[in-house]
């Protein structure tokens, strides 16, 4: 086997890792400040996909002003949720689990009556290839790999230096001490799930001229954001990207050597791994 | 003489009424059919084909004044669920069908594996159940009340390859993709035993799990095996789609093929017009095409005005499966469906496919699979043409 055939596997791996991190920060996000696991956080970036594909694919906005969009409208339908359900399951763990299921299906159903069953395709936003040192890998992936690292960025700017993110992080690390401190918790909630779900909007956004759209879109990326919180650690921004390349690293060179059936489980065996060694994640805290 | 009268006008309009409800209560019989297929998922496309193709069908039927078995007329009542491609819920939508709906006949599924899972509920129960499912065990002695009504890969592969041979001397390797099920497995193993047959190099014979998205990893894998020719076999179109798009932004450039290729226009929209250039579909039906029957581009143009898609060849096949299998019942007299099943076997009906021909014993040991002329088309320039039509070896014989 060529080492140029390992590295393009690696490539392959690696080239679309960065968008499911932004799903898996969404998640993370969400878990931190409400303490609550959101099973329809998938839907989410469904719901991005399909912006993408009415205002980019149908009505024919520019992409990057489409992507934005997508940000801004799937972030107010995450407040919106968490104002109707979410505020009232804030650390209710198991209800919110039940509750998020249920939106889950709703959600998915209601995307099956409106939208229709079938995929829907959007085109490519960028064409072409590009090739170097015999590797291979095409202009749209690449758009798409580096625009999910400017917004892991622009989230980790936002956490780190604004006064909204130094907030979240308070909540996140204490509520009780935030909100004496007069951090508005209910203002911080609702802020910080329209993120998450921004996040996964915009994960959704760049996909969906890659993959096309449908209704069941969601199942495949919220699986893999679950796998790379778990292995880099609940709660922690680095520990998702490196979580992130791990995962795609394993199941690029993964593919080379086995089927697509023991591939797709490989993820899961890493899990059961960062569990038994490090059960916190690789970069979780005590 | 006015009392008379009146008594006649009493009697007349009792005797209308009386009449109408007897006529309305013979019209009010229902005769309920399950459709069962993927409705949601991957492989949407098959289901949403053949419930169409169903209705299209049921709604002639009753705007003609009901189905008319025996002295009886019947309102045909579409009872449909989608199982997602899995085995699971297809056995689960099978009992619903039959032992709460109380069907007998079910005339549409998709994915050998659902066919198998619904096959251990509709055989003990007598249920006539026909499919367009790929699965070679779907058919056989142990199974006499199955049909297919589409042609399987074990009739489309080996005369697409003949031609391909024929037509394309240059090819000489060729790698092969299809979900990893019993659909999946059963295509290969047809197109795999077809290119050996035929002198051909097998570059590759791989397969990936249903609802996969990315297809690099397993494209890398691929590609580097050099193929002249990539045949996304059994793959449904929205993951052809993505695995044709994906092949070309890894830089291939050879030939495409798509055995299991029901419908090139659903593939175009997924794969986009240069990716999907030069496809050759092999069971595909082109309903605008000269190949086809006046009735199939009757049938093509009402289907693109009421659900504005082109229609494939699922949703053809299952409308003419109907239309045999409700002909079968009138000539039957019955609803038993082994009287039907009689009436099917012994006698010929004229379909959209032309004089309907059921063989298959050489293959699967029982005469029960539909058998028509493979048509071959090319996608060129966004558009879909017919290049060639070629016999499937059943049919020759």
């Amino acid at each position: 086997m060529s080492i140029d055939l390992l590295v393009q596997a690696l490539l392959n791996g690696f080239g679309l890792a960065m968008v499911y991190v932004l799903v898996a920060l969404g998640l993370t996000l969400i878990f931190s400040i409400l303490e609550i696991i959101n099973f329809a956080h998938g839907e989410f970036y469904m719901l991005g996909g399909y912006v993408t594909y009415y205002v980019f694919a149908v009505f024919g906005l520019n992409y990057f002003a489409t992507l934005g969009f997508a940000i801004l409208a799937v972030g107010l339908a995450g407040v919106v949720a968490e104002r109707l359900i979410f505020r009232y399951l804030r650390g209710k763990t198991l209800n919110a689990f039940i509750v998020s299921l249920g939106l889950l299906w709703v959600m998915q159903a209601s995307a099956q009556l409106s939208f229709g069953v079938l995929d829907k395709p959007v085109p490519s936003a960028f064409s072409g290839i590009v090739r170097a040192f015999g590797l291979v890998i095409s202009v749209e992936r690449l758009v798409v790999s580096l625009s999910a690292i400017v917004l892991i960025a622009a989230l980790y700017l936002f956490l780190r230096w604004s006064r909204p993110g130094r907030a979240m992080r308070a909540v996140a690390q204490d509520a009780d001490a935030a909100a004496l401190q007069g951090v508005d918790i209910e203002l911080v909630s609702a802020l910080g799930f329209g993120i998450g779900c921004a996040l996964a909007g915009g994960a959704g956004g760049l996909l969906a001229p890659v993959f096309a759209v449908s209704p069941a879109m969601g199942a495949l990326p919220v699986v893999k954001a679950f796998i790379i919180i778990i292995i880099g650690g609940m709660g922690s921004l680095p520990g998702a990207v490196v979580g992130g390349l791990l995962l795609g690293s394993v199941e690029g060179l993964g593919s080379l050597f086995m089927g697509s059936a023991a591939v797709s489980v490989l993820g899961f065996l890493v899990v059961i791994l960062a569990l038994l060694v490090r059960p916190r994640g690789l970069f979780g805290g005590a | 003489m006015r009392i008379r009268a009146s008594i006649a006008a009493v009697v007349i309009a009792l005797a209308a009424v009386v009449g109408t409800v007897v006529m309305g209560g013979a019209q009010d019989k229902t005769l309920s059919i399950g459709v069962l297929g993927p409705l949601s998922g991957g492989a949407a496309s098959y289901g949403v084909e053949l419930v169409r193709g169903a209705e299209m069908k049921a709604d002639e039927i009753n705007k003609a004044g009901g189905l008319k078995v025996g002295a009886d007329t019947y309102r045909i009542k579409l009872v449909s669920y989608d199982h997602k491609a899995l085995a699971a819920d297809a056995a689960t939508a099978a009992n619903k069908l039959v032992f709460q709906d109380k069907v007998k006949y079910i005339i549409g599924n998709a994915v050998g594996a659902t066919c198998n899972a619904v096959q251990t509920v509709t055989e003990p129960e007598k249920v006539l159940f026909s499919f367009v499912c790929w699965g070679t065990n779907n058919l056989g002695p142990d199974k006499p009340h199955s049909f297919r009504v589409m042609l399987s890969q074990w009739e489309v592969a080996e005369p697409f390859y003949r031609w391909v041979k024929e037509k394309h001397p240059q090819i000489k390797r060729v790698a092969a993709i299809s979900p990893n099920d019993t659909s999946g497995k059963d295509t290969n193993t047809a197109v795999v035993k077809a290119l050996k047959a035929l002198g051909f190099e097998v570059a590759a014979d791989e397969y990936y799990e249903r609802g996969t998205k990315d297809f690099y990893p397993i494209l890398t894998k691929i590609l580097a095996a050099k193929p002249d020719m990539l045949d996304v076999a059994a793959a449904p179109a929205g993951e052809g789609g993505l695995i044709l798009k994906q092949a070309r932004e890894l830089g291939f450039k050879g030939a495409k093929g798509w055995t299991a290729g029901t419908n090139p226009f659903t593939i175009i929209g997924v794969a986009g017009k240069d990716a999907a250039e030069g496809v050759w579909s092999p069971a595909n039906i082109n309903v605008r095409s000269d190949f086809v029957s006046a009735t199939v581009r009757r049938f093509g143009a009402e289907y693109e005005k009421r659900y504005n898609e082109v229609p494939g060849v699922i949703a053809v096949a299952n409308y003419a499966a109907f239309d045999v299998i409700t002909k079968a019942m009138q000539e039957a007299r019955s609803l038993d469906t082994d009287k039907v099943l009689a009436a099917l076997t012994q006698k010929p009906f004229e379909t959209v496919w032309g004089r309907l021909v059921i063989g298959g014993k050489e293959t699967y040991g029982i005469d029960r699979q539909f058998l028509y002329p493979v048509v071959i088309s090319e996608v060129r320039d966004g558009k879909v043409v017919d290049i060639a039509q070629v016999l499937p070896t059943a049919l020759k014989k």
